[in-house]
């Protein structure tokens, strides 16, 4: 089976900051993490591989430093990686990000399964991971919590809903994303992470996927920001009770209702 | 197995981060640390993803880099954020190294961290596990094991010591404290409860003391000066049984002067 997981490297959730000229987040200088969610989506790819065969390809677009990310996936146990590195991919939006990574899933070939983790943490629009079945015309299931069967020609996936979930069978090549919920990734090991730091990432740009560079990066991306702020930040502070055990406990239950905690 | 007593210089080392940017470089830097250690005679205490921060394993670093260990002089460090097969896997290892001293802590979780459940460590009637657990676990499954845990004299006393009791009941056979920076009632009164128990003194080799604000529990000011090595030798008047745990000990001012310190004591001796 061959499975592309696809990727993003996002700021650091503690050290977003945004432009407030152009509204867009400033990735320059910002610790960068690979996004939770996708966590998910390598963790379970690597697994679907570790059970019935086949090659894990991890896939992203950014900059060059989105090799990071890449990295962090071979180590976790996918086999290649790829990144979409070019300054026409830059400014993409969703509709243009999913036309790119449709176009180098396309590329790849003989693709069974792509799974993409429920939303990126900067963006929050969950609309890649659909955008890129839609491209495809693949069957695809959002927010999936379990897969449960795999076979030659289908997926068996539970799909969370609003009270529970549906149970879907989906034909091959299908694309899923995946919620927290589906597993617990795995922390690489030593071996795997300098097997992973020495592993080739090539760089495509657009006339290696065959994509119309006019359907490309800002000028191509529909959406328009109109305002974005940073979330508030929560602050964190230790709070020391004084007196004997049952005073504290006491105090403790009191100062936890009077913030709504029980 | 013969227990081993834990005593001297502990130097705390951290090996290198997952997302580190520089692999090679941070694991070539962990392995001089430890063969410095090593040739200086003194214990190396090796963290497990402290802070909650996710790091390599001390005993993968090891086994990966083939580095020249004495294992007796070697206290890993093994907290409840990890799965069971993990569990498993690093004391199946650490046995295969020769390693046998552990230090088992609670340890500070993250998102990415899994957490022991109770039926990983075959624990009944608690919802979580924490040290003693832990410890009673590997107590019972590799009893060649030698544990110590934590100790917190920042903690309500009595709730520190009844804890102190149920991890040596399980089995600790050791312990480290907090960090100290001067004489501390409740770790005297420790060392007069357990006059046999071997007790080691975390001693802050840093000089930013107002980081020890969280541990402490009340704010310490970010200009507070303080004298690290001057502290140490302090602490070792005042504890002279006790073996010193140096955390965040810098290697190329602080180190030789631990070795100076070393030296002279042994010397006395």
């Amino acid at each position: 089976m061959k499975i592309v997981v696809c990727i993003k490297q996002v700021p650091s959730a503690g050290d977003a900051k945004i432009d407030p000229e152009t509204k867009r987040i400033v990735r320059e200088g910002s610790k960068s993490v690979l996004n939770p969610f996708d966590l998910y989506a390598v963790e379970e790819a690597v697994r679907i591989k570790e059970r019935k065969g086949g090659e894990v390809i991890a896939l992203s677009m950014g900059p060059e430093s989105a090799k990071n990310a890449l990295i962090e996936a071979l180590s976790m146990g996918a086999d290649d990686a790829l990144l979409l590195c070019d300054r026409a991919f830059a400014g993409s939006d969703t509709w243009a990000t999913s036309y790119a990574l449709s176009k180098a899933i396309e590329k790849i070939g003989d693709v069974d399964l792509v799974i993409c983790g429920k939303q990126a943490i900067d963006g929050d629009t969950a609309q890649v991971g659909p955008g890129i079945a839609s491209k495809l015309g693949m069957m695809q299931a959002a927010n999936v919590l379990s897969v449960d069967a795999v076979s030659a020609d289908s997926l068996t996936v539970k799909r969370m809903n609003e009270r529970g979930y549906d149970v879907l069978r989906l034909k091959l090549p299908a694309l899923i994303t995946v919620v927290k919920d589906i597993n617990f990734p795995r922390i690489p090991t030593l071996r795997n992470a300098r097997i992973a730091r020495k592993k080739e990432i090539p760089l495509l740009k657009p006339a290696d996927i065959g994509a119309d560079p006019d359907k490309l990066g800002l000028a191509a991306s529909p959406t328009r920001v109109v305002k974005t702020a940073p979330p508030a930040v929560r602050e964190s502070a230790t709070l020391n009770i004084a007196g004997g055990s049952g005073e504290a406990a006491a105090a403790l239950v009191n100062e936890l209702s009077s913030r709504g905690l029980l | 197995m013969a227990e081993r007593h834990i005593e001297g210089y502990h130097v705390e080392i951290i090996p290198p981060k997952q997302d580190s940017q520089k692999l090679e470089e941070d694991l070539a830097l962990f392995a001089s640390k430890l063969t410095r250690i090593r040739g200086s005679g003194f214990m190396a205490s090796i963290t497990d993803n402290a802070m909650g921060l996710l790091a390599f394993q001390g005993h993968e670093c090891i086994e990966e880099l083939g580095i020249d260990i004495d294992p007796d002089k070697i206290l890993i460090h093994l907290n409840t954020f990890h799965t069971k097969q993990n569990l498993e896997e690093i004391l199946d290892e650490c046995r295969k190294l020769g390693i046998f001293n552990l230090l088992a802590i609670s340890g500070d979780g993250s998102t990415r961290l899994p957490k022991l459940r109770p039926e990983d460590v075959d624990a009944t009637g608690t919802a979580s596990v924490t040290s003693v657990e832990l410890t009673r676990y590997i107590r019972k499954r590799y009893p060649e094991f030698n544990v110590g845990v934590a100790f917190n004299p920042y903690e309500p006393e009595a709730h520190e010591f009844e804890k102190l009791k149920r991890k040596l009941n399980a089995g600790a056979s050791f312990v480290i404290t907090q960090p100290i920076i001067e004489k501390n009632a409740i770790v005297d009164k420790l060392i007069e409860m357990y006059p046999d128990l071997p007790v080691t003194i975390e001693a802050w080799m840093s000089k930013k003391l107002y980081l020890l604000s969280d541990v402490v529990g009340y704010p310490i000011p970010e200009d507070a000066e303080f004298d690290p090595i001057g502290t140490l030798k302090q602490l070792e008047k005042d504890y002279p049984q006790c073996g010193f745990y140096l955390s965040l000990l810098g290697f190329k001012t602080q180190y030789p002067v631990i070795e100076e310190m070393a030296a002279e004591r042994a010397a006395r001796e």
